[in-house]
This record gives C-alpha cells, structure tokens and sequence, in this order.
C-alpha cells in the first residue's frame, strides 16, 4: 500500500530551514575529532583529586572483587560462517530408512542445531508408509551411548585405523579361509562389495571366501517352504490392507513378525468400523502377544498344535493336509475362522510364526486354496529382510567350536556368541581363529573376542542403501558429522578388499560408491532427488511361480510343558538392550519393565505361585531345563497364554559376562550403581533364552520343557498392577460391529445423564454436557481450543507413541527399582484391560444384580483385551487446576491445561486429585541424583545431546504431565502467522499422534469446524471417559468396536437401548 | 463468691490451702528434676533427633524416599499432619469453649491441654512443609507482594485456606496459652532464688504484679481470645476437612466432612490429654487437682465426640450405597473388604466400639481403663485418616492407575520423629512451666475445694 501521509522528525523538516539542509547528511552533529579533542587545552587542566582518587580505587577493588567471585564464564560460540539449513532453533528434517538386521523402515531424522533429537516414520515415501516400531523411534539415543567404541581395537586395546586395516588386509591375503558372518545384508551396495571381495579372493572357482547371513531371529523356515512350493527361497509380500479375513497361527505381525512396520499401517487402515469394511481377526497362539490382544477371535494352541490348526482348516476348506488332525480346545475359534475364510475367499491372509518348514508349507498350501496368492499375497514383490541361513550358520558355528574355523572371520551386525544357541560354545571356538574381525558398535559378547573391532558407524551417521522388498531402492543419509573415529562398514569391507582408501571422519567412499551402486540400479534416477524421498520404487518383473504341493515332513511334536520363546515389542531380539527407553517401555500386554520372565496362565499358577505382585510383593520364581540347559526366572501370571504352556522373551541376559554393552544393559541398585554379580561383574537384565534354543534344519522357537518352583520371591517392575477395568462403563466402551452397524448410537455409546428441573419444575433426563459447576472456560468459538481424539478400535498398543512422547519431551528414565515403586514417569501410558468372567466385553457387566467385584478383578482364562492409552485430558474443569495454591497449573486460553514448572511448590494436591491419574511428580532430581547415573541419558555427558531443547528439563520436587506437545503446537502457530495464513488441519502433529503406525490418534484444532477432530468428537462412536466426572476434557475416545459374534454382549446393548 | 452445689463432687481434693496450691504446682519446677524425667526426655530426644535426621534426608533427597507414587500422592505426611491437628484441638476447646460455658474443671487441665495443642500444631505444621517437593519456595503460598509480575495465590485451592487456617489457630493458641500463663509466671517469679531463674521468669511474666487493674485485663483478654478462639475451634478441622471435600476423589469428596472432622479432632485430642494428665498427675503429685471426677468429665467429652464420629461413618457408608454412583459405592467397598480392610476395621474398632464402653460409670472412672482407651483412640484417629486418604486414592477411578503404598523407613522414623519432639517439648514444658494454672485453680478453691465443701460453713449458707 503507498503511504498517504508523510511524518516530519519536527518543524524544521517541514519548513526546510538552512541549518536542518546542513546536518541533514551528517549522522552525528558536531564531529569532534580525536586530534581536536586532544587539543583541547582544558583537559590537560583536569585534575582528579585526592578524594575523587580514593573513591575511584575503592570502587575498582570492589569491583574487581565482585568480578572474581563470579561463577566460571561458559562460552556460547557463535557461528562465524552460518551452515547452510542450520537455523539455530529451528528443526532441520532429514529422510532418511532405518534397518538394523531385524526392524526396516522408512523415517524422519529431525535435528537440531545439528544434533538428531527425534525419529518418526515417513508417511509420505518409502512402503512402510509412516509405520514404525518403539525401537525404531528410540535408536536416537543408541547415537549418544557413551559405551560405543569410539576407535579401532586391536587385541583389546585402543588402535587406529591404519594399523588395523594393514593387519586385517595382510590376514586376508595369507588365510586359506576368510568367512565373512553377517546378518542379513539388504543394502545393495554391501552385496556388491561382498561380491566383489569373492571375486578377488575366489578367482574363477576358488573356496577361499565364504559369505554366510544369520540373524538372531530366522525366517529360515519360511524361505525353505516356499522354495519347496514355489521353487524359490523367497518371502512374498503380504497386503494386510486387502484381507477381510486375516489368520494368524502364532504370528506376532503387528509387534514383531517380518515386517511389523508395514503390516501395522496396512492393519490399521481396516481396522475402523466407519470404514468400507472392517476386517475380522482370528490368532491362534501361546503366549498373548500384540496381535493376540488386537484378535476378534483368540484360539489357545500349543506351539505343537500349529500344524494340527493349519490342517484342520485346510481340511475344513476341502484341502488335504496330508495328515489327520485332532481338533483341540481350539476348535470352536478354528471353526469360525474357516466359516469368516470361507466368505472370503482371495481376499484373506493366513500367516504363520512357525520357524519350521513343515509348518510353513501348510500355511502356503491354506493360503493356496483360499486363492491369496495374487491377491493379498504377492510373489512377485518379495520382501529381501530375514535371509538367515540357518543350517549353514549353526553348521559353520559347529565347525568353529570344534576348532575346524577359517583363519579370517569377519563378522559384521552379528552377536553369535549371545543369540546362537551354541553361542557358548561358539565363545569358545572363536578364540581358536588366528584373525577375528567384529564390525560392531560396542565391544560386545562376541567382538569383545575378536582380535580386532573395527567400530561401525550409527545408523544416523552413515551412508548406507537399502532393498526391503525388490521393489524399492532406499538411502540412510547421515544426520550428523560421526561423533567418534568409526567407519562405515561398507567403507571397511572396500578397504579390506584394496577398493578404497580410508576416508576419516568426513570419508566419502560410502558415499561415492552407493552413488555408483544407484547409477546401477537406476541408471535414470537422480541422486538428489533419491535422498530427498529416501527412497525410489523400481520395475519387478511379475512372478511366474505357481504353487506345488510337496509333502509336509517332520511336523513338530511335543511332550509335557510347551515353552514358547518371543520377543516383546520394545527389546526384540536384544541388540538395544542398552537403550534404557526400551527396557523401561512397559511391555504392551504384561506391563512389566526392566526384565524378562515366564509367562504362565494363572489359572495354572494357583497354589504353586503367586498370581498377584505390586511394589513390595514379588513373584515367584521357577527353572525351566530344556535339554540339560536351564534358567531361572520369575512366574508372570499372564491370561491367555495356552494351559501347558509358559512363554519366555528372547533378547534378555545380555553383556552376561559384563561386557561393555552399555550403561542401562545392567541392574542397579537401590541407591544408585550397578548390581555386582558374586564374581564381582555385572549383573544383566532377565536372562539369554537364545542359549535355550535348538535347531534342526532351522532354528525352532519352541520346545518342550521341565518347569519346576524354585524358592524366594523376585520383585517386579510393573506399571500396571491392576488388570480389569472392573465393570465400569464410562472408562472403556466396547461393542460388536453388528451392533453398531444395526444400532442407534444409544445402543453402544450411552452418554451419562443426569436429572435436570425443567421449566414447568418436572424432572427431566439431561446429558452431562448442559450441567456445568463453574462458568465454561472461553474458549469455544474463540482461537484454538486442542483436542485429541483416541481410536480403541484402531489402537493396537504397540507403543511407538509411548516412546515417541519420551523422546519428545524429555521424560526421564527412572530404573526398574522406581518402576516396582509405582513412580514411571511416563507421560503417556497405555492401559490395559483384560475381560474378567463378570464382564460380556472390557467394561460391560454380564449381569449388575450378581456383579462381582472380588471375581472381576480376575482376568478371564482367555480374555479379550482393550489398550487405551491415556495422557493429561486438558480438562476445561480441571480439578488439578482449582487445588493449587500456587496456581502453578492453570487452564490456557486454548484448551490446554498447563503446567508451570518454575512456580510448583510440588504439593502433589493436583495429582491425588486427577480422576485420569496422569500427573507424573520428580520424586528425586533425575538429572542429577546418583540412583540414575546409569539409566537416565540426561545424566550422561553425551546422552544429555538427545534431549529436546525446546522441551524444559525438569527439576526435582515439581509435578508434570502431558502439555499436548505445546511446544510444537507454538512451532505451528509461528510458522502459520509468519505466512499470514490459519493452521491447515493436519498441520498440528504431537509426537504421539506423528508416531502412531495405525492413526489411532487424531490432534487438532476443535474450534476449526471442518477438521477432523471436530469431526472425530461429533461422531456416534466418540465419548469421553469418566464424563460423568464434569471436568469437560479435551480428549475423545472412539468406542472399540470388536469384528466378534458376542451374543451376550449384543442382548445386553439391544436391552440398554429399548431402556 | 460463686458457690457450687453441694452435691457436685469436689473439683481439688484434701485439705488445700491457698499456699498448698502454689507449693504442689512449683514444686517440680523448683526442685532437682526427678532421675525419670531425664530418661524420658533422653528417650524423647533421641527419637525426635533420629525424626530431624530423617528430615534432613528428605529435604537433601527428595519425597521419593518416601513410600508414595504416582497414584497415592499423600500418605503417611498428611495422615500424620491431619492426625497432630486433630490432636491440637483439645486444648482450644477446653481453654475457650469451656471457659466460655463457664466450665469450672477445665481449670486444672487447660494448662497443659494447651501446651499440647501447641506442641502438636507444631508437629502437625511440619508435614505440610516437609511434604511440598520444593520447601525452599513454600513461601509462595502466601499472598506476598512478588516480582514475578502479578503473581498471586490460588484463592480457590482449600490447601492455601489450610495455611490461613492453621497459622491463625497457631499464633491465636499461642497468645491464648501465654496471656494465662502471664501470672503463674510471676508467682513463680517471685519465689526463685537463683538469679538465673529470676530474671528469665521476670522477663516472661511481663512485670506482673498482680494488682486489680491487672486481674481486670486478664480476665478481659482471656474473654476476648477466647471469643475468637471457640470460632477456630471449628474452623480449622472444618478447613483440614476441605483439603479433601472439594476435591474429586470418591471417598474425599465427602459433604459431611467438616463436622465429623471436628468431632473427631476433639474425640483424639481430649484422647491425647488423658494419655498425658494420667501420667503427669501421677508423676507431679497433682492427684488432689486432677482426678476421677476430671478424668470422668473428658470420657464423657469422648463419648460424646466419638458417637458422633461412629454415626458419620455409618452415614458415610449408607450415603455410598444411596448413592448409586459406582465409583463412590466401590470406595467404600474397597474400605471395608479391601486389600486395606484391617486398616478399616482398626478404625472402626478403635473409634466406633471403644467410646461406647464410657457409658458404664465404673469404666469411665477407672483411671486405667481410660488411659488405656486413650491410647486405643488415638491408634483408631490416625487409621481414620489412612483410611481416609490412602483407601480412597490408591483405588480411585481409572483400575490399571490403581496401586498400593506401602511405607518407607524414612516415612516411620519421621512419624516417629515428630512424636518424640513433641514429648521433648512436653516434657520440657512439665520441668520448666506450670503445668496447672495456679493462679486460676484457687479462685476456685473456695467453690469447689472439698475441704471447703465439707466445711459446716459451707452448708450453713443453703
């Protein structure tokens, strides 16, 4: 707009006088100079006096005092050349694809001020579509682990890079054998070093280099089957988003199975009611896993019934198993899984978690005859993770005990000495080899062996390419300068091979030959472009395979007690046992933190172990032999784990020889420091059960067993200790998807009434939103009033979100000893029920006459279970609010109740009277006090760099909870005030909702009306809990709608609506 | 001179004279300490010193060496805190409420039913301190002028109207308790012969001389501050009541609170009373001021207050089950059959069953039955607020948040700690003040001294 009016600095700018035309150009009016001013001859005349003189040097030791008693001056180094994309205070996002041998996906790498601080899944490219898992999200931290290696080793001592390449690339040249152990390799780049390497070691026909792939957790089983069906060691891809029916025989897809990150994502878009359609899902499993509790339909089977389940449905759908199958307690969900398959025939899934061929091939021949394959299953597009050649390995690991191992063995990604089930004797072996080489991080079970270490880089530090499935290309980009003299280890194997040349620190060989190996692989394809998505797609040619039948052998069998090894979402296979994020994840069904245990069915514990614990009460242990081989672990009293069975985790027991793994690997004690062993080591988390394992043609992840009690009580760290939701209505609201699709809202979603005086003075029924204590807050219709909006139905409880929000807001890690004492400090939890006998669904009284408190605090033998996670709820009537008497917690003009930590005196008044229980008070300072000196990253020099900077660290002595990521909320507004524009819905993300695989969290603006919050809040399935309460949260749950024929439940919901 | 019924029992014993009274009640301050007294106040100081250590861990610390968590927010602190100030209601009800009714017997208790009140607000203030995550800015909770910008209290929160509520009750207890002791000072004064002692009494008793202009505006203030403190009788337990009535918490939020509150504060501390009077008679030689007939008077005081606690409890349970709210009627479910029955039971055995006993005449006055019952009551009182705080929020709303507590060894030892400070001060108090109001007992030796009733002269004026 042009100006209209004109300002003059006074009047004679107006009037143009002479002397204003005169200073006009000058700055500064009368210029004196220095020559001038020294010329003056007053000042030579100038004379301090004597007083003058006192005063001025009173004044000056004085100051000079005061100057020295000041606190020691911390620099702030400014950039004197700004980098390019580093603003200071604003985040710089990078894509970039996170594999670690067992978990891939696609990501974004946020960073500040050059310092990755937060991970979440890329939902723009990559297949797995945003999805990621708890490690995914929290391998931020590995970054920052002071126990990495830090330089070469050689021989146990600190070396450099020179030296241990001369050595290793003189060892190579003048070995008869060099054996290169890795794990899966799926970055195209590493295969066409490995092969170049072959090919200059081997010549034409030459024996001299071998590559051998194993991974912790096989998928041998799978790869065999299908070269036996379809004549290729492949793993298909499977659609999860294209199954009505999906069947899963022991298969943890949504936790840990293949390719959980996908499969989550795909899962979660039918998992809404209010979509086109919803799917229906039957497990058969063991141990209640994350998709067991996420199931429709749960069938108990043993580990050695898998087979039989599998057959008998083939048999049911017209096939020939080849075998006659007994139906067990099983058969009722058998049979309605058949029926729900029969329906949906090519539009169905059947997996299974089996290791074994045999079992593998009847889930092939199952899905066969359901006509999945092209449909839901695609042979084309293979999925390239899980390579492990089982037979090889462990026959290779054989050789190496017995003294018969190559002269070179390289070893890179791998941990054999911990997750092989020889692994002791592979220790043993190892010693023999005259050159071992470990790529690794830390200096762990098996590199702690090795003549030479040669440290890698952290995923976040390093160039490397990906091939998750044929038909995808992806880029890791580094995200930071490596903070420590490590090497990539592609770089490593180029050196070796005479390929390249060591590069230091800002080494570019990784970078230059990924480069070549894109220019390959997609000679068209743009570098730039490629690292800006992360990822590309690539042309699959489609697969000419067709099934064959070929004849199932050697199917399992088993006697007496059915052990079942799993992995728990957050540790997995335990190469991130040190991250003490994951070991304090409450695992997603047990709740426990901090420890691995037997997971037993309590109806099978009474009388011989306890089945209750809280802080002070423990459990009880037992022993459990497998082939002369033993561990001694607590009993966990887990509903839904199939009579005659007990589960135990893999991925515990790590560093057993107090190897340097990492701070949070280990106990601690009460009052701060590590737990020594008798023999004066470390003492490790739970115990290795990879050690338990056994193999025939491949690795089996169950086995028969002898379980006996063993004396004493163990303490257990459990964030949950209360597991039924006890028939209340207003918490978790469940329902069947007939019922909703046939009922009004009425039927299901209930809202709580209260009797209200009308004006004629007649009682009438009112909804609880007319009734209102207190003048309403303003903030409907005025600016921003956030909300959140919960999807039980979608919510698989797998606890990304969990992590995600730790690392967001800093939440300190407390230690197991505080977790058993009830003080987590999570600000997000998610509750878990489990149905009681009492209850027709989580939260639904059979009967409110004979309702039985003392019976429904005891879960069912095979219950359904509901996750809910819970954060503050923003309430418009916030209880903490009114109980301060500081006032350090009050309500924003937005919706939010916020916290003041600077002015809480740490009364606790608020959290007694939260009805959600969600504030979390700093019982001890945990920056500082020496009880977390091992588990808390703040606490650590370098681990303090993942702390979120926009996030304040909080002291001891002040109460906090969730701000509904506030700080990202200011970030949004800024962005959108800067681009004079409204926040778009959808613009809003906190890092809960960012980082959930399945959507099941929805944030937003309310007072926007077309947002999807609004939306979600107005919908039929929307309440919120404890609404009867009037404390007008901010927060929506939407009603679980199970895909189940629940008779009981249906006449209960049909007879509250005709009410 | 006022005269008393000839059929009421005497209220001092024996042939007192005027002179016997000032003898009985300086004696012990006079005289050596007896060796007992010096175990006792050893026993106390340990105790209480072991409690100031426990402190100063926590405030080193942290609250987490206490046993709470993220669902029970307050335990052991405010049970305890609740507890002492209940127990710190005795004395302003004997001292103002009964002066006001003109009750001739508080005279040879109020003395040091008053010191206890202020040893025990003493202890009860303590927790309210100690129990905040930052003490060091506990000072926010007054409505100071600041430079935080326009930085002021919550006027809403019941926490802040406790620190108004027992601050007055303290400083008004206080001068209350000092102004009576003004000319037991002076007696005192009089008699001392080191120059120590001499100068210290003089200093306390103000320059005391007893003349009729000072007689007048004793008995004057006394009216005055007792007309203020009979308000604060109730208003604090009422205010205490408050922490929990306006909050959300079933079992907390509780209408009835305020009264059964303040019933059950006099019920534990005329509790606290007997269980030191019984002692101290004894051990003082002040059988002749304080017996049967006093002991008699305060069972009656509990019988009373505890019938009135007992009926709140039993509405409490109706109301929960009237009520038909699920959350309320399981609170109080949970009390009773709950993994912390024993703790309700205690309570309901200690309080509800055992003041009932007083309404047998030979029960009532038998001296050892009654100190025995006091104990027993003030053992129910403290459950009564476990029960109250911790049964109600360790099962609250939501189930997977449920929890239990279980205490530290740093939540007893500063329990502990507090009860011996406070029997460090009382006992300090017994060897150094008078324990009973000497100057007020002999206005009433002429009324209601047994040598005066039994006197013919006596009777001859009826």
């Amino acid at each position: 707009m042009e100006m209209t009016k004109k300002y003059w600095k006074g009047i004679d700018e107006l009037k143009q006088t002479p002397e204003f035309i005169k200073h006009k150009e000058q700055e500064f009016p009368n210029q004196q100079t220095v020559e001038d001013f020294l010329a003056d001859e007053n000042l030579a005349e100038s004379s301090t006096a004597r007083r003058d003189f006192l005063k001025f040097l009173g004044f000056s030791v004085a100051a000079a005092t005061l100057a020295a008693c000041e606190a020691p001056v911390t620099k702030v180094v400014p950039y004197a050349v700004k980098p390019e994309n580093v603003t200071p205070g604003m985040p710089t996002w990078y894509a970039s694809t996170y594999y670690d041998g067992a978990s891939y996906a696609s990501i974004m790498v946020k960073t500040r001020e050059g310092r990755p601080i937060f991970i979440k899944g890329n939902k723009d490219f990559g297949f797995t579509q945003g999805g990621t898992n708890p490690q995914i999200i929290a391998s931020v931290l590995g970054l920052y682990d002071s126990e990495r290696l830090t330089a070469p080793q050689a021989n146990g001592s600190t070396s450099s890079w020179s030296a241990v390449d001369t050595a290793i690339t003189k060892a190579i040249a003048g070995a008869k054998k060099v054996t290169l152990l890795s794990n899966t390799v799926i970055s195209p780049s590493v295969q066409r070093a490995i092969s170049e390497m072959a090919v200059k070691l081997n010549g034409e026909a030459g024996s001299k280099f071998e590559h051998i792939q194993y991974d912790a957790i096989s998928y041998a089983g799978m790869r065999e089957a299908n070269l036996l069906n379809f004549g290729a060691r492949i793993i298909p891809s499977y659609d999860f988003s294209k199954a009505k029916t999906i069947v899963s025989v022991g298969a943890d897809f949504l936790s840990t199975w293949l390719l959980p990150t996908e499969f989550a994502v795909q899962y979660g878009t039918r998992r809404n009611p209010e979509g086109e359609w919803m799917s229906k899902h039957f497990q058969f499993e063991s141990v209640l896993t994350v998709s067991g509790s996420n199931a429709d339909v749960r069938g108990m089977i043993k580990p050695s019934e898998e087979a039989a389940v599998l057959a008998y449905m083939i048999k049911a759908l017209g096939g020939n198993p080849g075998f006659a199958a007994n139906a067990g307690s099983w058969k009722a969900a058998a049979d309605k899984a058949v029926a729900a398959l029969t329906k949906s025939k090519k539009e169905s899934i059947v997996v299974s978690g089996s290791n074994h061929v045999g079992v593998q091939q009847l889930a092939n021949q199952l899905n066969n005859l359901l006509g999945n394959y092209g449909t839901t299953i695609d042979l084309s597009t293979t999925i390239e993770l899980h390579q492990s050649q089982d037979a090889k390995a462990l026959q290779f690991a054989a050789n190496v005990a017995a003294g018969k191992g190559p002269d070179v063995l390289i070893m890179m990604g791998v941990n054999p000495v911990y997750s092989m089930p020889n692994g002791a004797a592979f220790a043993k072996g190892l010693k023999s080899i005259k050159t071992s080489v470990a790529i690794a991080s830390h200096a762990d079970e098996t590199a702690s062996l090795c003549t030479y270490i040669c440290p890698a880089h952290h995923q976040l530090e390093d160039w490397a390419d990906f091939r998750a499935k044929s038909n995808e290309y992806a880029v890791a980009q580094p995200t930071i300068r490596p903070l420590n003299n490590t090497a990539s280890a592609l770089e490593s194997l180029l050196v070796w091979n005479g390929a390249a040349a060591r590069g230091g620190q800002d080494s570019a060989v990784a970078y230059d030959y990924i480069k070549a190996t894109f220019a390959a692989i997609n000679p068209t394809g743009d570098f730039n472009f490629l690292t800006h998505n992360s990822c590309v797609s690539l042309a699959t040619t489609p697969s000419a395979a067709v099934y064959t039948a070929a004849p199932v052998k050697d199917l399992p069998s088993a006697n007496g007690t059915e052990v079942v090894f799993y992995q728990k979402s957050a540790i997995g296979n335990g190469q991130h046992a040190n991250n003490p994020w994951l070991q304090e994840m409450p695992d997603p069904i047990t709740k426990v933190t901090w420890d691995n245990y037997i997971t037993m069915n309590p109806v099978e514990m009474k009388g011989k172990y306890a089945t209750t614990y809280d802080q002070e009460h423990g459990l009880n242990m037992a022993k459990v032999t497998i082939n002369g081989k033993s561990v001694t672990l607590p009993v966990y009293p887990l509903p839904g784990q199939t009579p005659g069975t007990i589960g135990i985790a893999l991925g515990y027991g790590r560093g057993a020889n107090g190897e340097k793994i990492g701070k949070a690997a280990y106990q601690t004690k009460e009052y701060g420091g590590h737990a020594l062993q008798e023999n004066g080591q470390l003492t490790p988390i739970g115990a290795n059960a990879f050690a338990l394992l056994s193999a025939g043609a491949t690795v089996s992840y169950s086995a028969s067993a002898a379980i006996s009690p063993v004396d004493g009580t163990y303490p257990i760290a459990a964030t949950q200790i209360h597991h039924t939701v006890m028939g209340r209505d207003s918490i978790v609201r469940e329902t069947t998807l007939s019922i909703f699709q046939n009922r009004e809202k009425d039927a299901f979603n209930e809202g709580h009434k209260l009797q209200k005086l009308d004006k004629h003075g007649d009682h009438v029924e009112a909804p609880i939103s007319e009734f209102d204590l207190w003048a309403a807050h303003p903030v409907e219709k005025i600016g921003h009033r956030w909300g959140i909006s919960i999807d039980l139905s979608s919510c698989i409880g797998c606890g990304s979100c969990l992590i995600a929000c730790q690392s967001e807001n800093n939440v300190p890690v407390v230690g197991k000893d505080e977790v058993r004492r009830g003080r987590e400090m999570h600000w997000l939890r998610i509750d878990r029920y489990f149905a009681s006998d009492e209850e027709a669904a989580v939260g639904t009284k059979k009967d409110k006459e004979t309702f039985s408190y003392d019976d429904a605090e005891i879960a069912a033998l095979n219950p359904t279970v509901v996750h809910m996670p819970l954060m503050c709820h923003h309430c418009n009537h916030a209880p903490c609010e009114t109980v301060c008497p500081v006032a350090a917690t009050t309500h924003s003009n937005e919706g939010l109740n916020q916290m003041a930590y600077n002015r809480c005196i740490g009364t606790r008044y608020c959290a007694n009277n939260c009805p959600y229980k969600v504030r979390r008070f700093n019982w001890f300072n945990y920056p500082s006090y020496k009880k977390f000196t091992e588990v808390n990253p703040a606490q650590d020099d370098l681990g303090r760099m993942v702390l979120n900077p926009d996030v304040t660290v909080r002291t001891r002595g002040v109460m906090e909870k969730c701000s509904l990521c506030v700080q990202r909320i200011q970030a949004t507004k800024l962005v959108a005030k800067k681009e004079a524009r409204v926040i778009a819905d959808g613009e809003f993300a906190t890092a809960c909702s960012d980082s959930c695989p399945t959507n099941a969290i929805v944030v937003g603006d309310w007072n926007d009306l077309k947002s999807m919050i609004r939306e979600k809040s107005e919908g039929v399935r929307a309440y919120q809990a404890l609404e009867e309460v009037g404390v007008k949260p901010n927060v929506w749950y939407q009603v679980k709608v199970r895909n189940e024929e629940n008779t009981l439940l249906d006449k209960i919901q049909v007879a509250e609506a005709h009410h | 001179m006022q005269k008393e019924a000839a059929i009421r029992e005497p209220l001092i014993l024996g042939h007192k004279t005027y002179h016997d009274v000032t003898e009985d009640v300086c004696r012990p301050i006079e005289d050596k300490a007896p060796k007992m007294w010096y175990i006792l106040f050893g026993i106390a100081l340990v105790i209480g010193l072991y409690g100031v250590g426990s402190i100063m861990y926590l405030l080193g610390t942290g609250i987490g060496v206490w046993g709470l968590n993220k669902t029970i927010g307050w335990a052991w602190d405010i049970t305890n805190f609740v507890w002492w100030v209940g127990i710190g209601h005795a004395g302003t009800l004997i001292s103002a409420v009964l002066l006001l009714f003109r009750q001739k017997w508080r005279m040879a208790i109020n003395r040091s039913a008053e010191a206890m009140t202020i040893f025990a607000v003493f202890m009860a203030g303590t927790f309210p301190l100690i129990h905040m995550g930052r003490l060091w800015v506990g000072y926010w909770v007054m409505p100071i002028p600041n430079q935080f910008g326009s930085l002021w209290v919550n006027f809403n929160s019941p926490l802040l109207w406790d620190v108004f509520a027992i601050s007055t009750y303290l400083s008004v207890s206080l001068v209350f308790w000092y102004i009576g002791l003004i000319p037991d000072f002076a007696t005192i004064r009089d008699r001392a012969k080191k120059p120590l002692a001499k100068k210290m009494y003089s200093i306390l008793s103000f320059g005391w001389s007893g003349r009729a202009k000072h007689w007048n505006r004793f008995e004057l203030v006394s009216l005055v501050l007792a007309g203020l403190a009979t308000p604060l009788v109730f208003s604090v337990h009422s205010i205490v009541s408050f922490d929990f009535a306006t909050s959300v918490i079933p079992g907390w939020h509780t209408t009835i609170f305020p009264p059964y509150f303040v019933a059950g504060a006099v019920f534990s501390g005329f509790a606290m009373v007997q269980t030191l009077l019984l002692i101290m008679r004894k051990a003082m030689g002040l059988e002749a001021y304080i017996h049967t007939k006093h002991v008699e008077y305060m069972n009656i005081v509990i019988m009373v207050t505890g019938s009135i606690v007992g009926t709140a409890y039993i509405t409490e349970l109706f109301i929960s089950w009237y009520s038909g709210v699920e959350y309320e009627s399981y609170a109080f479910i949970n009390r009773a059959t709950g993994p912390y029955w024993w703790a309700y039971w205690s309570m309901m055995t200690c309080n509800v069953i055992s003041p009932q006993l007083m309404w047998f005449r030979p029960l009532r006055r038998s001296l050892l039955f009654t100190f025995f019952i006091s104990i027993v009551v003030n053992i129910g009182m403290w459950f009564e607020r476990y029960v109250i705080i911790v049964t109600s929020i360790h099962r609250d709303y939501i189930p997977a948040a449920w929890s239990m507590h279980f205490p530290s060894h740093i939540d007893i030892a500063v329990y502990l700690g507090t009860i011996g400070l406070f029997f460090v001060f009382f006992l300090l108090f017994a060897r150094y003040f008078p324990v009973l109001a000497l100057n007020e007992v002999k206005t009433i030796l002429k009324g209601s001294g047994q040598s005066y009733k039994e006197s013919p002269d006596y009777h001859k004026h009826h």
